[in-house]
């Protein structure tokens, strides 16, 4: 098979035969992992679309045509708003204080001291253990009569405490913010650690030098330079947080009641425990829509640096 | 049958037009130096033939058969790059052996193979050494190594030795040179450097913008250039520029310069250039081709001339002495031993014979 | 008046806090993981005891031994088949993918970007679609299914990150492979995958802890046959009797290999975790 190729400003037509090697190579190469994403990403997505406009509960398999029923009763499901206002409370909060919390670390960590490895590594432990066995081990930890955190407490009390952390509705989104703070601000702080190491010494010797005090480096040279990988980060934490599920599966199974029922337990309940099927593919639906928007927001948001 | 030969090359990057139609013949056996400054294209053209870069139009025939279309690896070439490109988790002897490795030869001729290029190249006692514990002019041969083993057809050299400092550019220069007389391979050598190019080249193609400017043997750039630039590029320091004009008086043809002063040229140039009289030109005179002036009468087709010394280099061989000329500062090379200071009047003698005249609205020759 | 060093360092008192910081620290982040690991020693008696036991007499193997004759210690080996085999494959497909994207910029901005946001998907909204499709083909509780749930989700991760690896191989091996004798697919194998090294390992390690400590997925689509150690700790939470010294032990027997690795990997923890954000 002849390919021309041409002379592009005026000239005469050269042919000959073949035509550029290895020009698939490339799609090759990359198309087994677009397919497998595409079968577990998309594929699914759209059968649940589906699913979503039918009848189908736990009564009957009815694959009738439902139109939008399912997601007006979106609208209407108190309980499917409370578990969002569960989640974003819990992120509101969470998120921020290992913020805060990580940095101080990274700051106490920055500068030299002896035997730092050691801390750091001891200090990663939580963040690489399975987040399930995290809220186990607290949930231990918070046995009202036989967990060491009564006992401690106790100590500064006075007299001995017996505290319900994962059944009193007082204390069960406290027990929750405390595990996910201890397993995750490992993370924040060996990030943030490494981003101020990488800061440009001269910048900050500059700034001391011209008589600037530790907070106004801080703020207005050090957080400057470090936004780029703090963003990332907080946008991967945060999105962690909306999705937190093994922590509080461990604690409270979204207890009492549904207290603690955040969106992805509530999912979890809809579809595997009351088999709404339907109903739960428009859940799934609403909360894949939800976050894309606010992904999509955050990382225009900090410029696709990435 | 030329071993090369490049019909009309085209090479686009987006809105660069990096190549402009090159055509290009190589006979066998020849050494190749393709030199021009930044961005000029010669190393899109190097990368075409190699099959790196696709050309957009035009056709590339190695050994008679078109290869616009044919992998690198069965384009029968070999290629030095100027990082040398070793893969640094394989040893000298692995590195060498690479190429016949992917193609699956026999262990006992890659053996044989890999140890005569290692002799070649004085490099036998380093086989096992990894690139990390070789200096840069080792490290080099070894990238030459695993070119010669292949016994290609074609060798093509990307700026070899611009990584390497100046003493160790200048043996390493030798060494190749050897090479080709030793092996014979049709050599295409990219450089920026214009010794390189003299020294190494038996066709030097000067390239500009994506095209070739004049190719030719060195001298024959050297001693003929067709265009200014040409006759600026090569020679080192470089050809001096003096604006001018073409006069005739009493039958004698010479210049007028803008400071008023005037040379005669030869008489023997008289045809050459008696169409341009009265017209603007460029003087084109290199440093070596003047001289402080001697007793006696100018030799033929020289002119002498009265200045005063502004500027003295002196290099231990050479010196180099800067004087005005038609308003512009011009060089010359004197004796070394000759003392000067700034200042100092001084009889300089050129010898117009070598000189060239140049059109100013072509820059071309004349 | 001559100027003070930083507040921090400053030698002498602050030193002193700082280390007594550290250590409180240390000790907050710790104590956790030396509870669960200090019951698993535990006998009985001494678990279920008030006021809390700090320090067991002895340490006793009991507990694990009853995992291993109960069986249930198979699910570290199921844990550890899903993760290993999905992590191997995800390693093998993201890797050339993201050679694709580098060397060719296949797919431009949009395809790179697309692979990448795969990984913002939330798990609780994808696993429910799956679990419909995987009841259709009949994958539930099932080895490939799962595997190929891990390898489908890790791939963007792998993708990313062998991204930033493959960028940072000179490209002139390649070329010079490719004029030397290599076809494209060897120059993957022969030049890419090698000098990618040190990469591919300490991505490969994240992508297999990731894998590893999944606690969701392996709830939605297993049921009985393919039970990981994470769905196995849960299953000891039943009503009053929690048995604690099995929730413990199961939960160190899933840890340790965890711990092993990581601390190997020290020097590529943040550019792992952060999906190379800080080249730390």
């Amino acid at each position: 098979m002849a390919h021309t190729s041409t002379i592009a400003a005026g000239g005469a037509a050269l042919a000959f035969p073949g035509h550029p090697p290895d020009r698939h190579f490339k799609w090759w190469i990359i198309a087994p992992a677009i397919f497998l994403l595409l079968f577990i990403g998309l594929f699914p997505l759209i059968y649940s679309l589906g699913v979503s406009f039918q009848h189908r509960t736990m009564l009957e398999d009815d694959k009738s045509f439902a139109g939008f029923l399912n997601y007006a009763q979106l609208f209407r499901d108190a309980r499917l708003w409370q578990s969002l206002l569960h989640t974003a409370v819990i992120t509101a909060i969470a998120l921020p204080i290992e913020l805060v919390l990580g940095m101080l670390m990274a700051q106490l960590f920055l500068e030299r001291l002896p035997g730092r490895q050691v801390f750091v590594s001891l200090l990663v432990m939580p963040t690489v253990i399975s987040p399930i066995v995290a809220g186990a081990t607290w949930r231990l930890l918070f046995d009202n009569r036989y967990g060491p955190i009564n006992q401690i407490i106790g100590w500064f009390a006075g007299k001995p405490v017996a505290a319900l952390w994962t059944v009193k509705p007082d204390l069960v989104y406290p027990a929750i913010i405390l595990c996910e703070i201890w397993q995750w601000t490992p993370f924040m702080f060996l990030i943030l650690l490494a981003a101020l190491s990488n800061v440009d010494k001269s910048l900050t010797e500059a700034a001391e030098i011209d008589g600037a005090g530790y907070w106004r480096i801080f703020v207005k040279i050090v957080l400057p330079a470090i936004w780029p990988v703090m963003a990332i980060a907080l946008l991967i934490r945060g999105l962690d947080l909306v999705r937190i599920f093994d922590i509080i599966w461990a604690l409270t199974q979204g207890g009492p009641g549904t207290m603690t029922e955040t969106i992805s337990i509530y999912t979890y309940v809809q579809g595997f425990q009351q088999f709404e099927v339907s109903y739960t593919a428009a859940v799934a639906f609403l909360v894949i829509l939800m976050l894309t928007v606010i992904v999509t927001w955050a990382i225009r948001r900090m410029g696709l640096a990435k | 049958m030329a071993d090369l030969k490049i019909t009309g090359l085209h090479k686009r990057y987006g809105p660069v037009h990096a190549v402009r139609g090159v055509d290009l013949e190589i006979p066998a056996g020849e050494f190749t130096v393709l030199v021009g400054p930044s961005g000029c294209g010669k190393s899109t053209l190097l990368r075409t033939i190699a099959g790196l870069e696709e050309a957009n139009a035009g056709t590339i025939e190695i050994g008679g058969k078109v290869v616009n279309y044919v992998r690198p690896r069965d384009r029968d070439i070999a290629m030095v790059f100027q990082n040398y490109a070793l893969y640094p988790y394989m040893n000298v002897y692995e590195n060498i052996a690479f190429g016949l490795r992917a193609r699956k030869t026999a262990a006992a001729e890659i053996d044989q193979r890999v140890r005569r290029a290692a002799d070649m190249l004085a490099i036998s006692g380093l086989l096992d050494r990894l690139p990390r514990q070789l200096s840069g002019g080792q490290r080099q041969r070894v990238a030459i190594g695993r070119a010669i083993v292949r016994n290609a057809r074609l060798f093509l050299f990307d700026e070899p030795l611009s990584n390497l400092d100046a003493q160790l550019r200048d043996e390493m220069r030798s060494e190749i040179k050897r090479l080709h007389q030793e092996i014979g391979t049709t050599m295409i050598y990219v450089t920026h450097d214009q010794i390189e190019a003299m020294t190494l080249a038996d066709r030097i193609v000067l390239l500009k913008d994506g095209q070739i400017e004049q190719q030719g043997s060195p001298l024959d750039l050297f001693e003929r250039p067709a265009t200014r630039f040409v006759a600026g590029f090569l020679g080192s320091p470089k050809m001096n520029f003096v604006p001018a004009t073409i006069v005739e008086s009493a039958g004698a043809i010479g210049l007028q310069l803008n400071d008023g002063k005037g040379l005669a040229l030869p008489a023997s140039s008289r045809q050459r250039y008696a169409a341009a009289v009265g017209r603007p030109v460029v003087l084109g005179v290199r440093p070596e081709h003047m001289a402080r002036a001697r007793e006696g009468a100018e030799a033929n087709g020289h002119a002498r001339l009265a200045t005063t010394v502004e500027l003295i280099q002196p290099t231990g061989s050479r010196t180099y002495i800067t004087f005005p000329l038609g308003g512009m500062a011009v060089m010359a090379e004197v004796e070394p031993h000759d003392v000067h200071k700034p200042g100092d009047p001084i009889s300089i003698d050129l010898d117009l014979n070598r000189a060239v005249l140049i059109d100013p609205d072509t820059n071309r020759v004349i | 008046m001559t100027p003070q060093r930083p507040l921090l360092r400053r030698p002498g008192p602050v030193l002193a806090l700082r280390y007594a910081a550290a250590l409180a620290l240390t000790l907050f982040f710790i104590f956790p993981v030396y509870w669960l690991f200090i019951i698993s020693f535990k006998t009985p008696a001494e678990i279920f005891h008030f006021p809390p036991v700090w320090y067991p007499e002895s340490i006793q193997f009991a507990n694990y031994r009853v995992l291993f004759k109960d069986g249930d210690a198979e699910t570290v080996w199921n844990s550890l088949v899903l993760a290993g085999v999905s992590t191997v494959i995800a390693m093998i497909l993201g890797t050339m993918a993201a050679y694709s994207l580098v060397r060719f910029k296949t797919g431009g901005e949009n395809l790179a970007v697309w692979i990448i946001s795969q990984r913002m998907m939330p798990p609780i909204a994808i696993v429910f679609p799956i679990f419909l499709l995987y009841v259709y083909f009949g994958w539930v509780d099932s080895y490939h299914g799962l595997i190929i749930l891990y390898t489908a989700f890790s791939l963007p991760y792998v993708t990313w990150m062998m991204r930033g690896y493959i960028e940072d191989i000179p490209i002139e091996l390649e070329e010079s492979a490719l004029v030397d004798g290599c076809t494209r697919w060897q120059v993957l194998w022969r030049v890419v995958f090698p000098m990618a090294r040190t990469g591919l390992f300490a991505t490969a390690v994240f992508t297999f802890v990731f894998a590893w400590n999944d606690f969701l997925f392996a709830l939605v689509l297993t049921r009985t046959e393919v039970i990981t150690y994470t769905v196995q700790v849960t299953h000891y939470f039943g009503g009053q009797s929690n048995f604690w010294a099995k929730i413990a032990a199961m939960s160190v027997l899933g840890t340790v290999p965890v711990f092993f690795t990581v601390a190997t990997l020290q020097r590529y923890l943040v550019r792992g975790i952060s999906m190379g954000a800080v080249k730390g």
